[in-house]
């Protein structure tokens, strides 16, 4: 606990540092991600953080220690080079997209690996510490290594603040662009260094081998809480943010423990409580939503079936004769009665159980749009009226009132549905 | 049957355009009167899309130029709107409706501008033109086939052009919605631009376009309606394969080697 308030209250300078080091770093790596994500190049990134790898040793090899300006410099010439690579292989071979990106993801990193081997052969006291690169150490960082990757994000955010009309529509519609006079190549080039730039400014903090989660992620969990690309961006950097932070402090809790691993973590539990929980499009909100309907679609059965009775000379239908039309269902239906007594559409009367008014006039609703849509099907669609029966029963619950009046117009207010049962209209008499 | 014009608002010089290795329209030439609703026909793969891509410049022809009000694309882009196929955006990209009108404006802003009160007031003024006043605030994955043609017609209309070049407006889009375009479309001419359309139907075409461009791999005729809707040229663009050209586009493609690019 006190190392929680230590690490949050950031008394200690080197942390408060760090913090904002990756507080930048999430903004600048959502922002990018997340248009990235919306322009379905989501593995291009991923391809990119491995690339940078060789980089990052030659340049260690050249200057003979971490010098982050030797180390950024490598880093963002591998990644152009993987870059410009993937768009050459694309525009002069017949390769598919995924065996570009394999191809240049597994080149570069094992060219990568190859070079880390030949430097911790070299017996240099200075490797120490260099395969943090591979899955980050965020307390490493040294207030040299920040003012770099600092200003780097400072840069990413602000070119993306500045542009953001011209990569909205970069993803949307770049041919429409092309042809309101953009220069849609040239931003184009600008999103790609922006995109190398995100990787480069990852490497320390999370490495390169897990960049692409904090890339991708944040925009893809944020994706399902809203529709708006300005609260979309806000919100994949608050989660950018967040999962940095706390990998930073486990980090810094377990000196031994690299930050990547646990940002992806943090991460990954946004991405799933995003995907399950979300209003509208998460898995739990979808799932309750079905049921309502399923609830109310059995519920307009239970009144047609009262009203059917009617129409056969029946007061209403006792508890038994009504459950025994369902067999398979009677737990939900017995939920149903309850519920529709509750709304005040049924009523019990001497063990009969009977429709209100509005009870009436709901179900002479249902029974009206199953039988219009009888009509429909039989009259224009040239269906047989032994063969309408199952897709009414469907759509008389989907229904709206504009599609009712279409459907009456249309068919002119018929008297009688294909099965010469009449339809109902609100002011006959049931 | 091919009428070339006086002070042409878009001419068409011998272009020639291929992709990848297969020449796609052969020799087209032709020149295009100021004011006038004019119709592009042919069938499925005849080239239409391409010739008005190529227009706008999306696609490098193999051979020919373009000109618009006597001079180069570059030079007047201002002056020519452009519609692209619904099916050629990701209508999932999160953007409402005046998002995508205000894309209209981007080109007189240019650069780094953002659009602001005024952009605003004109994208508004064109989604009250397309009636979809009532949608401004949607998100453009909400909208229906023809909701969305309209609020591309919205986003052509902001960028107030003189010439505007529209690939299958009617694509996918109901009885009333084509209509309610159509008759947009006739004022705008009746205010002098010029519409150019890529229509598939060529029943309906006949009462909408008063001018016809008729492609099927090469220019079959342009002029006005009286002029070129006759049996003879309906049934040479529609009526079967041009089979030679066909076998020889098919031939280059093969030799891997496009001999019409320079």
């Amino acid at each position: 606990m006190s190392d929680f308030l230590y690490f949050f209250s950031f008394q200690d300078s080197s942390i408060a540092f760090v913090v904002m080091g990756i507080t930048l770093l999430g903004i600048g790596s959502a922002f990018v991600g997340t248009f990235s994500f919306l322009d379905n190049k989501a593995l291009l990134g991923d391809a990119i953080s491995h690339a940078v790898f060789p980089g990052i040793c030659l340049g260690f090899m050249l200057a003979g220690e971490k010098n982050p300006f030797y180390i950024v410099g490598g880093a963002f010439l591998s990644g152009a080079l993987a870059t410009f690579l993937s768009s050459w292989l694309k525009s002069n071979t017949k390769l598919s997209d995924d065996t570009i990106i394999a191809v240049i993801l597994s080149v570069f990193f094992g060219i990568g690996v190859v070079f880390l081997t030949v430097i911790q052969k070299s017996g240099n006291p200075e490797m120490a510490g260099l395969n943090q690169f591979i899955f980050g150490n965020a307390i490493g960082i040294v207030e040299r290594d920040l003012w770099v990757y600092g200003s780097l994000s400072v840069l990413i955010i602000g070119v993306i603040g500045f542009m953001l009309k011209e990569f909205q529509i970069l993803v949307f519609n770049p041919e429409f662009g092309k042809a309101v006079g953009l220069p849609m190549n040239m931003i184009r080039f600008v999103f790609d260094v922006l995109l190398i730039l995100s990787v480069v400014i990852g490497i320390q903090a999370i490495g390169v081998v897990l960049m692409a989660a904090l890339l991708i992620t944040p925009g893809t969990a944020a994706r399902f809480w809203t529709d708006r690309l300005g609260i979309l961006l806000g919100l994949a950097s608050v989660f950018a943010i967040l999962s940095g932070v706390f990998g930073t402090y486990i980090s810094y809790l377990l000196p031994q423990m690299p930050t990547g691993p646990w940002v992806v973590v943090i991460l990954s539990s946004i991405a799933l409580i995003s995907f399950l929980f979300a209003p509208k499009k998460g898995m739990v909100s979808r799932y309750f939503h079905r049921r309502s309907y399923l609830q109310k679609t059995q519920r307009d059965h239970v009144l047609k079936s009262i009203f059917k009775a009617r129409e056969l000379g029946q007061e209403g239908l006792t508890r038994a004769e009504l459950l025994s039309l369902y067999p398979h269902q009677q737990s939900s239906i017995k939920n149903s009665i309850k519920s529709l007594e509750k709304e005040g559409l049924l009523f019990v009367n001497q063990s009969l159980i009977k429709l209100t008014e509005p009870g009436k006039y709901q179900a002479k609703r249902v029974v009206r749009l199953h039988r219009l849509w009888e009509s429909y099907l039989n009259e224009y669609m040239n269906i047989a009226p032994d063969h309408v029966h199952e897709s009414a029963e469907k759509l008389e619950h989907l229904l709206t009132p504009d599609l009712e009046a279409m459907l009456e117009s249309r068919l002119n207010f018929p008297k009688l549905d294909p099965h010469q049962e009449q339809i109902p209209r609100d002011h006959d008499e049931l | 049957m091919i009428k070339q014009v006086e002070n042409p608002i878009l001419e068409i010089h011998d272009l020639t355009v291929s992709y990848d290795q297969s020449p796609v329209l052969w020799n087209v030439d032709l020149s295009l009167p100021a004011g006038k609703l004019i119709g592009i026909l042919g069938p499925n793969g005849a080239g239409k899309s391409t010739l008005i891509k190529s227009v706008m410049g999306l696609v490098e022809p193999s051979s020919g130029y373009v000109k618009l009000f006597d001079q180069t694309l570059d030079a007047v882009r201002n002056r020519i709107s452009y519609v692209p196929q619904r099916e050629s955006v990701d209508w999932n990209f999160p953007a409402s409706v005046l998002d995508v009108v205000l894309m209209g404006t981007y080109g007189k802003l240019g650069l780094f501008r953002r659009p602001g009160k005024k952009e605003k007031t004109l994208a508004l003024d064109c989604l009250e033109k397309v009636g979809m006043t009532a949608f401004v605030h949607r998100q453009i994955s909400e909208l229906s086939g023809g909701q969305q043609q309209r609020v591309f017609i919205a986003r052509a209309l902001a960028q107030e052009a003189d010439l505007y070049l529209m690939d299958e407006p009617f694509a996918g889009v109901d009885m009333n919605t084509e209509a309610a375009i159509f008759q947009l479309l006739q004022e705008m001419s009746a205010a002098g631009k010029t519409v150019v359309v890529v229509h598939h139907d060529i029943y309906s075409a006949v009462n909408y376009f008063d001018w016809f461009i008729m492609l099927n791999l090469h220019l079959v005729a342009s002029g006005p309606k009286n002029e070129v809707v006759t049996e003879e040229l309906l049934r040479k663009t529609y009526g079967g394969k041009l089979n030679l050209l066909s076998k020889v586009s098919e031939l280059i493609r093969q030799k891997e080697f496009n001999p019409l690019k320079g």
